[in-house]
């Protein structure tokens, strides 16, 4: 469904991303797990499309189409889906008004006609309550004083309205209690789908104890170092990423401050 | 030596109609007299110092438009009408109830001595040296009209005050309202701006409003006239202990637009509200200039403006609060954004605050930025377009006041405009 052949990527003149190869499957589970800068949050926004990072080459394509010819909007409706890291918060837009237009744009794309708003409202209160949110919210600005945990729901939300062919989880888990991981994790594993792929971004091992990956990547200075099955993340756990040749923060931190010191 | 400064061509000091009551007749001469060698504002005149520039009148302009004849458009409004047409009432496309309560009389139809007291309080509520052009309307009004509220009247619709100019040939107009609100009376004013024709025209507006104890007014104006017309509005307000003034403007830009905004709270615990939208595009410009006086204590005031300028437009606000010494417990927050939609465009915007007193609350922020980066990339990444985006973004903007308007079919009017405005705006995203 998805290749990635030799991806480079950079960011106001600096690369990030160094040559990154990966094929996911439909139905599969992918894992990328790295220490922080490694470059697993640029890998997610450029696959969605953000503009602020410049793919310097290498070639990214979905079910055969090139990916990065097509502007966000129509990756989008292809069906790709970025769960942010840090979600925006939008005052004066209401989460209603933004999610309706939202499907309502992949339904246009599809040759489907638009929802109403009865339609939307009935859809929309059954996956606030699959993800725990209170349908009061919809009223409210996107994302406008939620709590961490409630914007990571929010985009689970997002997900399950859609419908992707491509969920990509940028650090999902991060920011939230044990309870609302589970409420995530259960979003996350009700999108599982024979004609679905999802690609998690995590720092931490927590979450693949909730969602189960076929494949688990890691990634370091821009390059997957190892690829593995479920069993890797494991290990990383055990034995951190110093395992494998990768300075983590805290090492690196260590030497920055030790070459300042010299 | 100093080139002499440009003067008020003499052209534009000679007022058409004389079938007013002779105080008021006596009144405009007085204060034509007055305006003889009036400096024109230039860029070093500090409250016109970003609109000087777009302000081109020429002596065609300066005939006032022709009255007789014209019925202007039929528009249909959901409450009472008064129509305006080139400055003057026109009683035959107006509609409202005759009410025992509630006068509305045109200045030609008073009684010498009503008029007599009328002269008396017309430009009382508005600073002649601070709103330079307010002393020319009275110079040249042809007519006028004058809404009174007795005690405890309430208009129950609101009542539509359509001032159209007919620019088929260049001239001028002049309208100009007084609303005298009685105690605890309560009236919603709309008064829209349009024009129809397309040769360049001058519209010198005023309309004021005297508030007493208890008077509850809420005045919504809407600026839409053509790319031909140059429009300088004043309105001018003074309120009594306990009454409340709201307003709304909304301003879509145009060659020249210019509103002057006076509010003095001159009775114990007064408030006004002022809320302000601005959009303008193309070459457009707008200025809004604002002055709430907090004269007597425990007055609240609470002003929010936003401005939108695309294009290479230009729109200016400058906002001043003025508390005088005894407006203790004085109360005041103004709020100003500011929203570039391009580089060639141009906002300036400034808050001024005169605080005299010692227990007061006044706070004030003013900002300018363009639509947020990140925000418009979460709204494509959902599959929205990217024009689509910008809109929403945009009218996020101004939302809040555009949804605060208290007459809805106003509202939709106002979304009409703004979805033309974002058409254009948005055209080649």
């Amino acid at each position: 469904m998805l290749s990635i052949k030799n991806l480079h990527a950079s960011v106001e003149g600096k690369e990030i991303l160094k040559g990154i190869n990966l094929e996911i499957k439909a139905g599969e589970v992918h894992a990328i797990m790295g220490p922080n800068g490694s470059g697993k949050s640029t890998l997610a926004q450029v696959l969605a499309g953000n503009d602020a990072f410049e793919v310097t080459s290498g070639s990214v394509t979905m079910h055969g189409e090139d990916l990065l010819e097509k502007a966000t909007e129509e990756r989008a409706r292809d069906g790709v889906f970025l769960a942010f890291q840090y979600p925006v918060e939008i005052p004066g837009v209401s989460n209603l008004q933004f999610m309706r237009t939202s499907v309502n744009a992949m339904r246009h794309h599809r040759g489907e006609s638009e929802m109403n708003a009865a339609e939307f409202m009935k859809m929309a209160r059954e996956i606030s309550k699959q993800v725990d949110l209170d349908p009061a919210f919809l009223k409210r600005g996107v994302n406008e004083g939620f709590s961490g945990g409630e914007k990571k729901r929010n985009e689970i939300m997002q997900a399950l309205m859609l419908q992707p062919k491509l969920a990509i989880l940028d650090e999902t888990d991060s920011g939230l209690d044990i309870d609302a991981l589970k409420v995530v994790s259960d979003g996350v594993n009700a999108l599982r789908a024979e004609d679905r792929a999802i690609l998690m971004v995590t720092h931490y091992q927590r979450l693949l104890d909730h969602i189960v990956p076929d494949f688990v990547h890691v990634l370091a200075e821009g390059k997957i170092v190892k690829s593995g099955g479920r069993e890797l993340a494991l290990e990383l756990e055990e034995r951190g990423y110093a395992w494998l040749g990768i300075k983590d923060d805290e090492t690196a931190a260590s030497s920055a401050l030790s070459n300042s010191a010299n | 030596m100093k080139p002499a400064p440009s003067l008020l061509s003499s052209a534009f000091l000679q007022p058409a109609g004389q079938a007013l009551p002779a105080p008021l007749l006596a009144l405009r001469k007085q204060r034509g007299a007055a305006l003889v060698d009036m400096p024109m504002p230039t860029r070093k005149t500090e409250n016109w110092k970003y609109s000087s520039k777009y302000l081109k009148l020429t002596d065609e302009m300066a005939v006032s438009l022709p009255t007789a004849g014209k019925t202007g458009s039929a528009l249909a409004v959901p409450g009472y009408k008064v129509a305006f047409i080139n400055g003057v009432m026109v009683p035959e496309a107006s509609e409202y109830p005759d009410l025992n309560d509630i006068l509305i009389q045109r200045f030609s139809d008073l009684s010498d001595a009503e008029a007599s007291e009328l002269a008396e309080r017309l430009d009382s509520t508005l600073d002649a040296k601070a709103v330079q052009f307010a002393g020319l309307n009275t110079a040249r009004f042809e007519d006028g009209l004058v809404i009174r509220l007795k005690p405890g009247a309430v208009l129950d619709q609101p009542l539509f005050i359509i001032h159209e100019v007919t620019a088929d040939a260049s001239g001028s107009a002049f309208p100009r309202i007084f609303v005298e609100a009685g105690r605890n009376s309560q009236v919603t004013l709309v008064e829209e701006f349009i024009s129809s024709g397309q040769e360049a025209v001058f519209v010198n507006s005023v309309t004021e409003f005297t508030l007493a104890e208890g008077a509850n007014v809420t005045n919504i104006r809407l600026s839409m006239g053509g790319e031909n017309v140059q429009h300088i509005g004043a309105t001018g307000v003074t309120q009594q202990r306990s009454s409340r003034f709201e307003s709304h403007c909304v301003g879509f830009g145009g060659p020249l637009r210019r509103h002057d905004l006076r509010v003095r709270l001159e009775g114990k615990g007064a408030e006004c509200k002022l809320n302000g939208v601005v959009v303008t595009q193309d070459t457009q410009h707008y200025d809004n200039h604002t002055t709430i006086e907090h004269v007597a204590p425990n007055c609240d005031s609470e002003e929010t403006y936003r401005n939108i300028a695309a294009d290479k437009s230009h729109a200016v606000f400058n906002g001043r609060i003025h508390i005088h010494p005894d407006a203790q417990k004085s109360n005041a927050n103004m709020s100003n954004k500011n929203l570039l939609l391009s580089t060639g465009a141009e906002i300036d915007t400034k808050p001024e605050l005169e605080i005299y007193a010692d227990d007061v609350k006044c706070a004030h922020g003013a900002t300018i930025g363009q639509l947020d980066k990140e925000s418009l990339f979460y709204l494509v990444s959902r599959g929205i377009g990217l024009r689509e985006a910008n809109v929403l973004l945009t009218m996020a903007f101004i939302n809040e006041l555009v949804a605060q308007i208290p007459v809805d079919a106003v509202k939709d009017t106002v979304q009409i405009r703004l979805n033309q405005f974002f058409d254009q705006a948005f055209q080649e995203v």
